[in-house]
């Protein structure tokens, strides 16, 4: 077995905790069930990796099975990683059968004729999940295992999620690979980043619960503080509690949102100010960059007006950001008639 | 917010007088940066200059004085020393006056400090694991590093080590530094007892371990006492705006404000970065009176961008908690960690921490 696989398999097995080796072997599937029988999972992780290495040797391992680990491990630990969201487009109106041969060849070839060096691997996950791993090489250097590109294609839809490597100049062959494989003619990044994969695919699947007409009934059970047994206590401001919840009812819906880590602005709209305060009168756009951060951005977007932070109903530059299918953006002052323009007070 | 504005003064009177004196003087000086090696130098400033005394008294504006620049010339401070302390992020703390410091022992000093050290590892509160390190002390005065002759005279202290493991004529690797300085300092050394050393501002960069090895040597040798110097949103708010006013080199970086709000489901970080012209633009009409920086003034300047913010997510930025300003002047978060990019502010910066310092000593 080559030295390079070994190494990248050892260090693959690295990665991953200690009481999930033999799971991941096991859906790897190259190892037979006697030589995982004799795998002594505890003791320290270099040794296990090691003990791996030497099972695979036994079986002569490639870099072709190797890889098919790797994407096991990432698909796990998909969000370990950033990802971008491309949609593509066609031309026309048909609606071909997916035949994932066809692609399979029609991608490698694309690849290959550019890049002779480059390691493309397949697996097929449920919900017409295909992901495709490639290890970038070029004419006269052999593919780097440890910066792959992750890409995941869900085969009834215009979408790609693309988790790439840092080599930039490799993304217009990946587009153009991707969109002739299936018989798309055009593709495009859309402004749409997180790690979370499935958030990703909430968004562009409209699978999250999406904005209803207010409630009738503001009350159903959450966010709402307990009724207090001492009549003495009153909520004053109790319509105003539930005019906001109403408000972020119809703003956020009422399911779980997707989770994304963060929104970015780029402001380039007009400084205004009060006259009586004598300040700046540019005529020149003030620009500045807003960037919200958050373990779960959307839930905490949803809790500012409840919490008094924020304006009921929240700005619409927020809540937009799922169904748009976009957390980054770029404003300007409302001229044109683009929605996303701003809106002035 | 309200309760800036009514006059010209914060939490303590005194600070805000003193303060926007000095750091007017500050942005005077931004503006006529290839003057900055002509002004007088400190020594030539007598006592009377307009560093308001207002013991006790609050709020007392002496308006219409005339600002003299009060930052040390730039002919003597030696680069070389400045450069040492550019561009690190330091970790602030008020030191009560030392006892029994005198500045002819640092060489003895160097050698209980050491000693100290050695016996500390030993003992088993070890600062490396594995390595065998052999830490060296220096201590020096940095004579340039003062506000005015009623200072005393920045202390340097840097420890080097050198692996035991490799040949005597490996370099020394400088492992921590830390300073203590005294910019402007009077309200805190002028009723000093004798006996006593004022140097307010102790500033550190490198390991915890060893700054608090270092710090414990000193309290027990000197009776002093270190606490960690928090900034509030406030003051925070007043560096931003000054720094913000400074002149400007053509690839400026962005006047950053990072606000965290509290007390959410999930928590939200915001950071809010104007471009650096702009920025000046908006000080440049906010701050008005000429020579002075006044509370009035930074609370317009903040309203300003709550307002511009405001206007486009709805959300009430004052409302949140200012935790790091960051202008290509200079940075500081909220816990006490400042970092200066720019030699020409260090004086003012300084200052500003000085008095910091010593609000919280007393």
């Amino acid at each position: 077995m080559d030295e390079t696989v070994a190494e990248y398999i050892r260090r693959t097995v690295l990665k991953i905790p200690r009481d999930e080796i033999k799971m991941m072997l096991e859906k790897w599937g190259f190892l037979s069930e006697a030589q995982l029988q004799t795998l002594n999972c505890h003791q320290i992780k270099d040794s296990i990796s090691q003990e791996v290495v030497q099972l695979c040797e036994e079986n002569s391992a490639d870099i072709k099975q190797a890889a098919v680990l790797d994407i096991i491990y990432n698909h796990i630990y998909q969000n370990k990683r950033m990802w971008s969201v491309y949609q593509m487009k066609k031309s026309g109106e048909e609606l071909e059968n997916f035949d994932i041969t066809d692609f399979k060849k029609k991608f490698k070839r694309i690849l290959r004729s550019t890049l002779k060096n480059v390691t493309i691997t397949f697996k097929e996950y449920e919900d017409n999940a295909i992901w495709i791993r490639i290890a970038w090489g070029t004419p006269y250097k052999k593919p780097n295992q440890y910066k792959p590109s992750y890409v995941v294609y869900h085969s009834q839809t215009p979408y790609v999620f693309i988790s790439a490597s840092v080599l930039k100049s490799n993304m217009p062959l990946l587009c153009q690979a991707l969109i002739v494989a299936s018989n798309y003619h055009d593709i495009r990044e859309m402004e749409l980043r997180s790690h979370s994969l499935n958030s990703l695919k909430d968004i562009v699947f409209k699978r999250y619960s999406q904005n209803f007409q207010t409630y009738t009934t503001p009350l159903q059970g959450e966010n709402v503080e307990p009724e207090n047994a001492d009549i003495r206590i009153v909520q004053e401001n109790r319509s105003e509690k539930e005019r906001i919840h109403r408000l972020n009812q119809g703003d956020f819906g009422s399911g779980p949102q997707p989770k994304l880590e963060f929104a970015q602005y780029r402001l380039e709209t007009m400084f205004k100010s009060d006259p009586k305060m004598d300040v700046l009168d540019k005529k020149e756009p003030f620009r500045c960059l807003v960037k919200f951060s958050s373990p779960h951005l959307l839930e905490s977007l949803k809790s500012l007006a409840p919490a008094g932070m924020a304006d009921a109903p929240l700005s619409p530059l927020l809540t937009c950001i799922p169904h748009k299918a976009r957390n980054y953006f770029k404003i300007r002052e409302k001229k044109s008639l683009f929605p996303e323009s701003f809106v002035s007070p | 917010m309200a309760a800036g504005r009514a006059a010209a003064r914060g939490p303590t009177g005194r600070e805000f007088e003193r303060r926007r004196r000095a750091v007017a003087a500050m942005a005077e000086e931004a503006q006529e940066d290839g003057a900055t090696r002509t002004l007088p130098s400190l020594r030539r400033l007598s006592r009377a200059l307009p560093f308001g005394r207002t013991h006790g008294r609050l709020g007392i504006s002496s308006s219409g004085r005339p600002i003299v620049s009060a930052l040390c010339s730039q002919e003597s401070a030696d680069p070389q020393q400045t450069a040492l302390l550019l561009r690190k992020a330091w970790t602030l703390y008020s030191v009560t006056p030392l006892y029994r410091f005198r500045r002819a022992r640092l060489r003895d000093y160097e050698r209980l400090l050491s000693a100290f050290i050695a016996a500390e590892k030993q003992k088993g509160l070890a600062v490396e694991v594995g390595v065998e390190l052999d830490i060296k002390v220096a201590l020096s005065s940095l004579a340039d590093l003062r506000g005015s002759e009623l200072d005393q005279a920045a202390l340097l202290v840097q420890l080097s080590s050198r692996s035991r493991a490799s040949s005597r004529n490996s370099e020394d690797k400088l492992v921590w530094s830390g300073w203590f300085c005294s910019v402007f300092g009077d309200d805190l050394s002028e009723n000093l007892p004798e006996d006593f050393t004022s140097l307010p501002l102790f500033l550190s960069h490198g390991a915890e371990s060893y700054t608090s090895l270092v710090g414990s040597w000193f309290q027990k040798t000197f009776d002093c006492c270190f606490r960690r110097l928090a900034i509030s949103p406030q003051n925070l708010s007043w560096m931003v705006a000054m720094w913000a006013g400074c002149k400007l080199d053509r690839a400026a970086a962005a006047v950053e404000l990072v606000f965290s709000v509290p007390r959410l489901s999930q928590p939200l970080d915001i950071s809010y970065a104007i471009h650096p012209e702009d920025a000046k633009a908006l000080w440049d009409t906010v701050q008005k009176t000429p020579g002075e920086i006044t509370q009035e003034e930074v609370d317009v300047f903040m309203d300003c961008l709550y307002a511009h913010f405001h206007r486009h997510f709805k959300i009430h930025l004052s409302a949140a908690k200012l935790v790091k300003v960051s202008t290509a002047v200079a940075s500081a978060h909220c816990d006490g960690i400042v970092k200066i990019l720019q030699s020409q502010y260090l004086p003012g910066m300084l200052m500003l921490l000085t008095e910091l310092a010593i609000s919280q000593i007393q």
